[in-house]
């Protein structure tokens, strides 16, 4: 009956022996090559990301040729599976057994805070997409970025370009995803809200994931508000939007995808389902400048025509932010790249930006899209266009980085 | 004499562990193995399947990130989030052991979902979504190669008090249950307590892991309460095979790897895993251990005392 | 308020019938075959998307509510004859790897078949839209969905209570030992019951589609929830499961109104009190 406490001793070498084997595969950097991860969900609830992401990043890395400043870039990707912990252990796994310096990666508040304490500690450069403000706010320190805009200008450009759109409108509802995320958003909604003469008439919070929402929209009605304005994202904002259709709240009145994606989110719901949507993105791809055409050319011949939408222009915006600091500072030390982009101001292909050195936030356009009618449609990509962009900054006073600390 | 050849062999394997894997992965590794052989207390030697570990790993995680972050120095924060996750689990087990089989597997699945969304709703506690974050680690095992020593000296104490128990008279009423409830329960045994008490101590030494993990990457992501995270603790262990008492180390050291290293290869990764887990309950309900024992035995057919335990397993899988 | 409640009921309805659905269908499967069904949230998701694409193939959205499910039936066969037969005399700990391990292959071959993105399945123009009902507008579809879900329970009680098979599978539950020495083929018992419980689960999905959309994931959404439902209901409780399917669609709809960041909450505060003051479920009997 006595258990041994392993069969025997040789069967513990051969779990050795296995071992080595299983670690050979992990190869060994080179120190004349820059190493760059690309930490993006290719499995989990936002799976979808993954790949395009990774797609977008690759289209900024062909356009150099893989090579930046004479060295060759490396660029190795792991999933984040959407789940922090095996996000932050694969980021430092990629660190310790690749030479990663830099890291894009995308999606969740979550992920983001784990991998941004990685980096601090690893003193590694992470350039993040969205989806949490407390990368240039709260939690920031010198070696993280933040691309997407600020969440009080796009909030800011949301309620100023649909009040320019519906002069009479008055009331809005307001669904909101319930975590720190969302409440910060419907935070700046409340106070810009009277800014635009528009009076916030209920909010609901729901949780995040939750896909039923009549019981909310029937809430909303008995309010009879002029929009909706929904501050929730990915298939919760698109199952809302689906069934406020259902109950004909759309098209008769519009509703306000206030941070969308965009192109994804769109082409999954219906056409008769979309109609007299506002959506504030952080990118749609008929953004009008050269560079952008360039990027969606290269991105539909890789994708069979399908042009790209948040997920590969983040990619694409992360990639080329990296590569141009390295450009910039002549170097592929993180601390020297960082540098460089402090105070750096230029054009790319979402338009102007700036990138502040105090808090390390992306300041740069964020777009306002209508949605078409389906007899509008030229093809079925062809879903919505570019209203208005803004890039208000958000308020020195209210961001919550008050030091960046020193590297 | 054997056992002690083993014990060398696993001292062995901690020096060489950190050669073999990066240095997060391995020290996560130890953590897990923790988890692991503790669930195997409870899954192999008393034979009770609980889909809700990782309640226990994720409370307890909290409960000492939040220690840390209050100030309270480590050594006070393991010891009270263990005690804590073994306060809890003799709450939850005094609801749970009352049933067997198929509706203990609901009850444990069920309250950690229900822990879950607790600690998704109490942000201002939890940091809900976001996870919990900031927690740092003391100077004295700030680097890398300390933590690991750390973490591996946490790992041999708590094989070593595991060892005890499950080859002390407890671990043998353990095996008794499991193999004939109703006889243990006639011999004069009070099952359900032995129960309580398995359950109890394959989660407070959960809990103990969790309380580590909070220091490898300074945070508490919400993943680690999710109850996925006890299919993870649930695959691991039968992975490496409940059969032997360091099998589920294999476990979570295949587990792990394979899933980096799969998850490089190909995006639908999961899908192998997948294939993986089916084809060892299909083919080798052992685990790996046993498969790697029986391979050894074709080689050198030498070991007559496994036959011995061979037999136990199969009492225990018919 | 008062239309306001009246149609939170009609809301908790709706789902609360869905989730009886998916928890009959578990209740099934875990009180004839006992075992842990943990690819049953994943026979939903494959429901929802078979239906989607016979829908667009076809064009029939009725023909695809029909056919979908039967395939899910179908896959359902493949499952219980080349896996779960092996394991009826193994542990649960590795009928649970297994079927979670089938789980995981289906949702990543819905990822490789579908892509990762999430698709809209329209109801059909006769059914979309919102009907007045004089206090209050509410989309048509929600309501053919409460009445057809409605009259597959009655059916499914029916089946249960009326026919032969019926009362094999509820004997099966009841005492499965005595289904063996009746003389009665277990292996197609075993089979059947388990195309029953995936026939449930396919058709939830499917039905669930034009409200929820489709999603890989879906499946290991609803998962947790059907647990919950046969936790609740009790172990095995075929009638407990459908009205506590019911109970918690409504409370959750309840929950809405008054406290709407707790709508996820409630169904554990639900299970909790259960667990507390009636620990063999509402309608338990072992």
């Amino acid at each position: 009956m006595n258990k041994s406490f392993f069969s025997s001793m040789k069967l513990k070498i051969t779990g050795i022996v296995f071992g080595t084997l299983f670690s050979i595969s992990s190869s060994i950097s080179l120190s004349d090559t820059v190493n760059i991860l690309g930490l993006f969900p290719f499995s989990g609830p936002y799976a979808d990301s993954g790949k395009l992401t990774d797609q977008g990043a690759r289209i900024a890395l062909e356009e150099v040729n893989y090579t930046i400043n004479g060295k060759k870039i490396k660029y190795v990707t792991r999933d984040s599976e959407t789940k922090a912990g095996p996000a932050a252990r694969r980021a430092q796994e990629a660190i310790d057994t690749e030479g990663v310096k830099f890291i894009i990666g995308p999606w969740s508040s979550g992920v983001a805070l784990a991998v941004t304490e990685v980096a601090k500690k690893n003193k590694v450069m992470y350039y993040f997409s969205g989806g949490t403000e407390d990368i240039s706010g709260k939690k920031c320190h010198k070696y993280a970025f933040m691309w997407a805009a600020n969440a009080w200008t796009a909030m800011d450009a949301d309620l100023k370009i649909f009040k320019k759109a519906n002069p009479n409108a008055k009331k809005i509802y307001l669904f909101v995803v319930d975590y720190a995320f969302g409440w910060t958003l419907q935070k700046y909604v409340e106070s810009l809200a009277p800014k635009y003469g528009l009076e916030v008439v209920g909010v609901d919070r729901h949780p995040l994931g939750h896909r039923e929402y009549s019981t909310f929209i029937t809430k909303a009605m008995s309010k009879n508000p002029d929009a909706v304005y929904m501050i929730n994202f990915g298939l919760d904002a698109i199952s809302a939007v689906r069934q406020l259709n259902n109950f004909g709240f759309t098209p008769k009145k519009p509703v306000i995808m206030s941070w969308s994606s965009g192109f994804e989110e769109l082409i999954q719901l219906d056409p008769a389902a979309r109609e007299n949507l506002i959506v504030g993105s952080n990118y749609y791809y008929t953004i009008d400048n050269p560079e952008n055409k360039k990027f969606v050319e290269a991105y539909k011949k890789k994708f069979k025509g399908v042009p790209p939408g948040y997920a590969g222009a983040a990619g694409y915006g992360l990639m080329k932010m990296t590569l141009l600091g390295m450009q910039k500072s002549g170097s592929t030390e993180p601390q020297k790249v960082i540098t460089a982009l402090e105070e750096h101001k230029g054009k790319n292909f979402v338009g102007d930006f700036e990138i502040r050195g105090r808090n390390h936030q992306t300041v740069r356009p964020f777009f306002v899209l209508q949605t078409k009618k389906k007899n509008e449609m030229k093809n079925q990509y062809d879903m919505a266009e570019v209203v208005d962009v803004s890039s208000t900054e958000q308020p020195k006073n209210i961001n919550m980085c008050k030091d960046i600390g020193s590297f | 004499m054997k056992n002690k050849y083993s014990f060398i062999a696993l001292i062995i394997f901690l020096f060489v562990g950190p050669f073999l894997f990066p240095n997060a992965t391995i020290t996560e590794m130890l953590i897990f193995g923790i988890v692991a052989i503790s669930t195997n207390i409870m899954l192999g030697y008393t034979g009770m399947l609980s889909f809700g570990q990782a309640l226990f790993f994720g409370t307890s995680a909290y409960i000492s990130g939040l220690m840390l972050l209050g100030g309270f120095p480590l050594f006070l924060a393991i010891p009270i989030a263990t005690l804590g996750s073994f306060v809890i689990s003799l709450f939850i087990g005094y609801f749970c052991v009352k049933r067997e089989g198929l509706y203990f597997i609901c009850l444990t699945f069920a309250f950690n979902q229900m822990f879950y969304f607790i600690a998704y709703v109490w942000t201002e506690v939890t940091g809900g979504e976001d996870g919990l974050v900031g927690v740092e680690r003391p100077a004295y095992i700030d680097t890398q190669l300390t933590f690991y020593i750390f973490t591996a000296v946490m790992f041999l104490f708590a094989v070593i008090a595991l060892y005890k128990i499950v080859t002390s008279p407890l671990g043998l009423i353990f095996k008794l249950i499991r193999e004939n409830a109703s006889r243990a329960e006639a011999i004069g045994y009070n099952v359900r307590f032995y129960k309580l008490i398995s359950f109890s101590i394959a989660s407070t030494f959960t809990g103990l892991a969790g309380s580590l993990y909070v220091l490898i990457h300074s945070m508490v992501p919400i993943d680690q309460i999710h109850w996925l995270k006890s299919g993870d603790i649930i695959f691991m262990t039968l992975f490496g095979g409940v059969g032997s008492f360091l099998g589920p180390l294999i476990g979570v050291v295949g587990y792990i790897w394979l899933s980096d290293t799969f998850s490089i290869i190909w995006a639908r990764w999961p899908l192998i895993m997948g294939v993986i887990f089916a084809i060892v309950v299909l083919y080798f309900r052992g685990g790996v251990s046993e498969l790697l024992e029986n391979l050894f035995k074709k080689y050198k057919s030498i070991s007559r005392k496994t036959e011995h335990e061979q037999d136990i397993k199969n009492t225990k899988l018919n | 308020m008062t239309f306001l409640i009246i149609s939170q009921i009609l809301n908790g309805l709706g789902l609360g019938m869905l989730y009886a659905l998916v928890g009959v269908g578990l209740t099934l499967i875990l009180g004839v075959l006992n075992i842990p069904n943990f690819a049953h949230g994943v026979l939903y998701a494959l429901g929802a998307y078979l239906a989607f694409t016979i829908a667009n193939v076809t064009g029939s959205f009725y023909f695809a509510m029909f056919l979908s499910p039967l395939l899910v039936v179908l896959v359902g066969f493949i499952l219980e004859s080349q896996g779960v037969r092996r394991l009826y005399h193994a542990h649960h700990d590795y009928q649970l790897l297994f079927l979670f391990a089938c789980a995981l292959i289906i949702q990543e071959i819905i990822i490789i078949i579908w892509g990762p993105i999430g698709f809209s399945l329209l109801a059909p123009p006769s059914l979309s839209g919102a009907v007045d009902l004089g206090f209050l507008i509410y989309p048509k579809y929600r309501l053919v969905l409460i009445c057809f879900a409605f009259f597959m329970i009655v059916c499914l009680y029916l089946f249960l209570t009326k026919t032969n098979l019926g009362a094999i599978l509820r004997a099966g539950i009841e005492n499965r030992d005595m289904v063996k020495v009746l003389g009665i083929n277990v292996n197609v018992v075993f089979l059947y019951t388990f195309g029953l419980g995936a026939y449930l689960a396919g058709l939830a999905g499917a039905l669930s589609a034009p409200i929820m959309g489709l999603t890989p994931s879906m499946g290991l959404d609803i998962l947790p929830i059907c647990f919950v439902v046969v936790v609740v209901a009790g172990l095995g409780s075929i009638p407990g499961a459908i009205i506590a399917g019911i109970l918690i669609g409504l409370s959750q709809g309840a929950a809405t109104i008054w406290f709407p960041e707790a709508t996820n909450v409630v169904i554990y505060v639900m299970m909790g009190l259960t667990i507390i003051f009636r620990p063999q479920g509402l309608f338990g009997v072992r």
